[in-house]
């Protein structure tokens, strides 16, 4: 009997849940921006989100930052889910499943939500603009900027790659041999070997890269962890004459860009990127771009270039013995 | 009648609470498109908590079941995607995944071996398989429309998932509380070997709940792929947590003997009106960690207080 009267209960709150309705509409007053990184527990994303403070600072934004903390996939959908509900005016997410965030970013689409993407993209059709961090041309580049400095112009290096399979780390390859040869013809590279993604793999290959080609000068790592274990390497073997730079985070940077033997780590200006995703955020919910625009005003980053339906951050941003304090990631 | 102090009156007051508080500080709270948003949410923990409440009323523990949620939904992709067959093929054989390891379960637990050591095994033997079957990369995605309706559509309003949580409640209500298999589970609970000597059919009713856990796993895991839009070996990670939370808010007895749906159903509903409601609140999101915990010690506290005023074996 009692349970049966409580079952009755239980059903007739639900509907009333159901019935005491339409409160609805958006929140009022200020533009609220809901952005949401990969993972809240990640230094990365916490340099992110300084930046993005910033400029929520600035333009009287209205900034909410949350996101998983834990490996749940449906966590980032049911996130997004209470932004829909609590009817935030402009969504940014940094995409974990392409696939499955996609599906809740349309629908938020569907109820004249902004949608961005930043840092990582969903399906193009699932939001407005991509917020670019970085085109494998861009890193190419500043990667051989520093090469070619570090050689005098002229000269040989090699590469430490992730694995021979990566398609991040083929496309920047592809891009470097490309402005290798527009720019660079003095520079030759004379060996790619895999780290998989290891730092004791990338300083065993270094090391053999040292005793097969000591020729070489310069060692370029293009995955983050085969940074530290290529500098130790050249650091173990004494190669004064011998320089690391490559794509890496300024934690593990930090003490071989110190030592010296560590030239540059090339990442992206994380603050930037969330203050840039703010900008964007305000841009776009106020219509001052659309896509298919070229550029993008944004604060103290100036004018920046947008490439189709992606706000392109710029030039990465490269870390070195004399700024790599002001990072935590 | 003398008003006697329930665990599921106390569960009713806390889930009333809730509704006030949020309803008062959150954004769009008391809508009806969120009160759809946490059913959608919570359907797939509400179908694990439904049939792990006669798991634990015997006194049983399921630790698989979010592990098994994940092998059924890669399954599911790779028989639509990879072999190539009709949807209605892939979730039949979702579920038949489902049952099958909720049987591998089943049988172990009736060699003796206690169900907590079981399922703890089998939590990583099926999140393996699910890893090893997909690289632990593989996604699929792209699933039919009619399909995503599971997890994404609606009848006037009411979420589609809504209807297969209220058929599961139905079905595991008879089978604990207006049947007789239900009388024995909880005879097992209190006493196994009692229950034997009764004459009451222990490793068949047991045998039984594990079966129908494994079965609810594969249904949560297509309402899971439904409402995401993918299917990937991390599918349901840590969901056996959740389930086990709800189970235990509802008042069901961690030691067996003990335990109702109605309470199981007031478990998941007030965690996930936490989860939302602190969400749309603008709390920081670990609140909800904090004040589950709370919840848990404070529910069951009150319970314990007027413990001889609750559950009665002949309910």
């Amino acid at each position: 009997m009692i349970r049966t009267r409580t079952l009755t209960l239980t059903l007739l709150l639900t509907t009333a849940f159901g019935l005491i309705s339409c409160r609805g509409g958006s929140e009022s007053g200020r533009l609220t921006v809901a952005m949401m990184p990969k993972n809240k527990g990640n230094p990365y994303f916490a340099s992110c989100r300084v930046g993005a403070e910033e400029a929520a600072r600035e333009l009287g934004v209205k900034l909410l930052w949350d996101g998983p903390t834990e490996t749940d996939p449906a966590k980032q959908n049911e996130v997004v889910e209470s932004w829909i509900t609590r009817g935030v005016n402009v969504i940014a997410v940094s995409v974990e499943n392409k696939e499955a965030i996609s599906t809740v970013l349309r629908k938020a689409r569907a109820k004249d939500i902004k949608v961005l993407t930043w840092d990582a993209d969903a399906e193009p059709d699932a939001r407005d603009f991509f917020v670019n961090q970085a085109t494998p041309r861009g890193i190419a580049e500043t990667l051989l900027d520093h090469t070619s400095r570090l050689l005098g112009g002229k000269g040989t290096f090699a590469i430490i790659t992730g694995s021979l399979t990566a398609a991040n780390q083929n496309e920047w390859i592809r891009q470097i041999r490309q402005v290798m040869a527009e720019r660079y013809p003095n520079i030759r590279l004379v060996d790619i070997r895999p780290s998989d993604d290891d730092r004791q793999r990338a300083f065993e290959e270094t090391q053999t890269l040292l005793k097969v080609h000591p020729e070489i000068k310069v060692v370029m790592a293009i995955a983050s962890p085969a940074v530290p274990g290529a500098a130790e390497a050249v650091k173990q073997s004494g190669r004064t004459d011998v320089r690391v730079t490559g794509l890496g985070l300024p934690n593990a940077a930090r003490p071989y860009l110190k030592d010296g033997v560590l030239d540059s780590a090339v990442l992206w200006n994380t603050k930037d990127l969330g203050y840039l995703t703010i900008y964007a955020a305000r841009a776009l919910a106020a219509h001052a771009v659309k896509p298919g625009d070229a550029s993008l005003t944004a604060g103290r980053l100036g004018t920046v270039k947008i490439a189709g339906d992606n706000i392109i951050l710029g030039v990465p941003f490269t870390f070195t013995k004399a700024n790599v304090d002001q990072f935590d990631f | 009648m003398i008003a006697r102090i329930t665990h599921e009156r106390v569960l009713v007051g806390v889930l009333l609470l809730e509704l006030v508080l949020f309803g008062a500080i959150g954004s769009n709270f008391l809508t009806v498109g969120n009160a759809a948003e946490i059913v959608r949410a919570s359907a797939e923990i509400g179908l694990l908590s439904l049939a792990l409440t006669p798991v634990i009323v015997t006194g049983g523990i399921d630790l698989s079941v979010g592990s098994l949620l994940g092998l059924c939904a890669v399954v599911l992709g790779v028989v639509w995607r990879d072999a190539d067959l009709p949807m209605g093929a892939a979730a039949v054989t979702a579920v038949a995944i489902g049952i099958a390891g909720g049987g591998v379960n089943a049988w172990l637990i009736a060699r003796g071996i206690p169900p907590l050591i079981v399922t703890l095994g089998t939590y990583s033997l099926f999140r393996g398989l699910a890893e090893g079957i997909t690289g632990g990369v593989r996604n699929y995605s792209n699933f039919p429309h009619a399909f995503l309706w599971l997890g994404q559509g609606d009848i006037a309003g009411v979420p589609s998932q809504a209807l297969v949580v209220a058929a599961a409640t139905i079905g595991f209500w008879l089978l604990l509380h207006r049947m007789a298999i239900g009388r024995a589970l909880r005879a097992i609970g209190f006493a196994p070997e009692g229950a034997r000597y009764a004459g009451l059919g222990v490793t068949r009713s047991v045998g039984l709940v594990y079966l129908l856990s494994g079965a609810a796993a594969g249904v949560a895991s297509l309402l899971y792929v439904s409402r995401l839009g993918q299917a990937k070996a991390d599918a349901g990670t840590g969901f056996e947590l959740m389930a086990i939370t709800a189970v235990v808010l509802g008042g069901t007895s961690i030691f067996g003997g003990r335990g109702t749906i109605a309470g199981t159903l007031l478990g998941v509903a007030i965690l996930g009106i936490l989860q939302t409601g602190v969400r749309l609140a603008d709390l920081p999101a670990e609140l909800a960690g904090v004040l589950t915990a709370v919840l848990l010690i404070l529910a069951l506290g009150t319970n314990k207080l007027f413990e001889d005023t609750g559950e009665r074996l002949d309910a």
